[in-house]
């Protein structure tokens, strides 16, 4: 008697139960729905402990259903009070509702809710890993390093924004969809890099914001009014990156830079995924950051070695995509690249082009690209002052042991 | 043999306020554990409580509502097991998934008079 529950089963099913108890009474309720939803998990996992139910996604659903209806009743005498109960109802059956296409129906429009432009963007990933990831407050501070407190406020500010601005459980308006998208990819994007870059000391909560970002982004590509070559593109981008995902932290958990990684731990299906969606975003007339940024990243895959790394055309991408989203990022990777390729008095005017206050907490890698150059230059001493800028520019301490070990490298070399 | 009632003691989940993958995770734990005493037909019995208590307290019966003050020491729920000692039934409690959340398991013997 195993029944193996499927890895992120509840959290996945608190996502949907959460979206087509919100598609049936509205958004204005959607608290109340989440605390039901969490609750039934709870009941769940108790009972359970002991018996486990022969098909525990159908158990779910069932309940999630009985939930509805148990609801609606507590609802219906309220009824008279609040008359926008009513508003949300809509003309399908509640059956009809737990239908596999109806439940990523309603997903896809708690997406577009949780990336609404009334929202701040913190409160939008926020929102967006509580309402349709089913991640805790707790979960959602450490995944973002912020305090629990702090993501309380955001997550009752966007509920707040929600119900002042009359948000609908709607997909957007034909004119609007182009922007809205635009948005929602952002916020992917975002969410994504927060697992991605980030260097939380807790592995499985940067592989769970990377899986959630590729979850949603496969979601929305599911549907054919969403599929746009800069969808894909952010899929292929993401896909690419998530591959080497491990190989970014080694068993003792210090940072591995790409120079180091283990280039035969990169995972081949997750690289074969990105380089099939890549090929379908280049099928559309648009091009986007995206495009450039997947690009980039299959140069890198490519690459069978760190030597082997084609840094001209890399330069290139990157070129191309500072002309559509100038930023002091995109300078400082232009940099970086100028220094592989031996280029120092280019990466030089790059660099000091570079508004290092706009870098915010990554003001680090400005420094420690510095670094690089002066090392390169062979002024070892300002190579070591630029290392200790940079470490006193990051409080994170993988982050400060990666650099110290650069720097005490240079130390010991000639 | 004897039997035995582990009590477990606190760490409720709705209180702490777990995440539905970490209850996932904690339900994967109990359900191994308790698939493990049944393999060595350990458990006779068990059930997880409802955290709603009433109390009926002294002479005058006075009945009175939770939640109390320290849920810490809510009784979560229990297993009666069947073991050579109490010392066994302590083997037995090292698998107790919820030590971590500041759970505590009792044991404590079930009494039967000889004739």
């Amino acid at each position: 008697m195993q029944h193996k529950i499927i890895d992120h089963l509840f959290r996945h099913h608190y996502g949907k139960m959460v979206a087509i108890l919100t598609r049936f009474f509205g958004l204005a309720h959607i608290e109340t729905i989440e605390d039901a939803v969490q609750d039934t998990f709870v009941k769940a996992t108790l009972q359970w402990r002991n018996q486990q139910p022969d098909n525990p996604e159908a158990w779910l659903t069932k309940v999630a259903k009985n939930r509805t209806i148990d609801l609606l009743r507590s609802l219906k005498s309220e009824k008279n009070r609040h008359q926008q109960i009513s508003a949300g109802t809509i003309s399908i059956p509640i059956s009809d509702l737990f239908l596999d296409h109806e439940i990523e129906d309603s997903q896809l429009r708690m997406i577009f809710v949780a990336c609404h432009p009334s929202l701040k963007p913190q409160e939008q990933i926020a929102f967006a890993l509580k309402s349709i990831s089913g991640f805790s407050t707790i979960e959602i501070a450490a995944a973002l390093l912020t305090r629990e407190d702090a993501i309380t406020k955001r997550l009752q500010r966007a509920r707040k924004s929600i119900i002042a601005n009359n948000i609908q459980f709607e997909f957007p308006a034909p004119h609007e969809l182009q922007s809205r998208l635009v948005r929602v990819m952002e916020v992917i994007y975002l969410t994504f890099n927060e697992g991605f870059h980030s260097t939380n000391t807790d592995n499985l909560i940067r592989e769970d914001l990377c899986g959630e970002a590729i979850r949603l982004c496969k979601l929305l590509l599911k549907k054919e009014n969403f599929r746009t070559g800069s969808m894909y593109a952010l899929f292929a981008l993401m896909c690419f990156h998530a591959s080497r995902l491990e190989s970014k932290t080694n068993s003792k958990n210090e940072i591995v830079d790409i120079r180091e990684q283990d280039r035969s731990k990169w995972h081949l299906p997750m690289i074969e995924l990105a380089k099939n969606a890549l090929t379908k975003a280049t099928e559309f007339d648009e091009i986007s950051i995206y495009h450039f940024e997947a690009a980039i990243a299959l140069e890198h895959v490519k690459a069978s070695a760190f030597s082997d790394t084609n840094w001209n055309i890399i330069l290139y991408y990157y070129d191309k995509l500072y002309d559509i989203q100038p930023s002091d990022f995109s300078l400082l990777n232009k940099a970086i690249i100028n220094i592989q390729l031996n280029k120092l008095q280019a990466a030089k005017e790059i660099l000091e082009a570079i508004k290092c206050d706009k870098l915010g907490q990554r003001q680090y890698l400005y420094f420690g690209c510095w670094a690089e150059y002066y090392s390169k230059k062979g002024d070892k001493l300002t190579s070591i002052s630029c290392y200790e800028k940079a470490i006193a520019n990051t409080s994170n301490a993988l982050e400060k042991a990666y650099l110290k070990k650069k720097m005490d490298f240079l130390g010991t070399t000639n | 043999m004897k039997d035995f009632m582990m009590i477990f003691i606190g760490a409720d989940y709705q209180e702490l306020g777990l995440s539905p993958e970490q209850l996932q995770e904690r339900m994967g734990k109990w359900f191994a554990w308790n698939e493990k005493m049944s393999a060595q037909g350990i458990v006779k019995s068990g059930d997880a409580l409802v955290p709603v208590v009433k109390r009926v307290v002294g002479k005058d019966r006075t009945i009175s509502d939770g939640p109390f003050a320290d849920s810490k020491e809510l009784i979560g729920g229990y297993y009666i097991v069947s073991a050579e000692s109490a010392d066994a039934v302590v083997e037995i409690a090292q698998d107790y998934p919820d030590y971590d959340l500041g759970g505590t398991v009792e044991i404590r013997e079930v009494m039967v008079f000889n004739q």
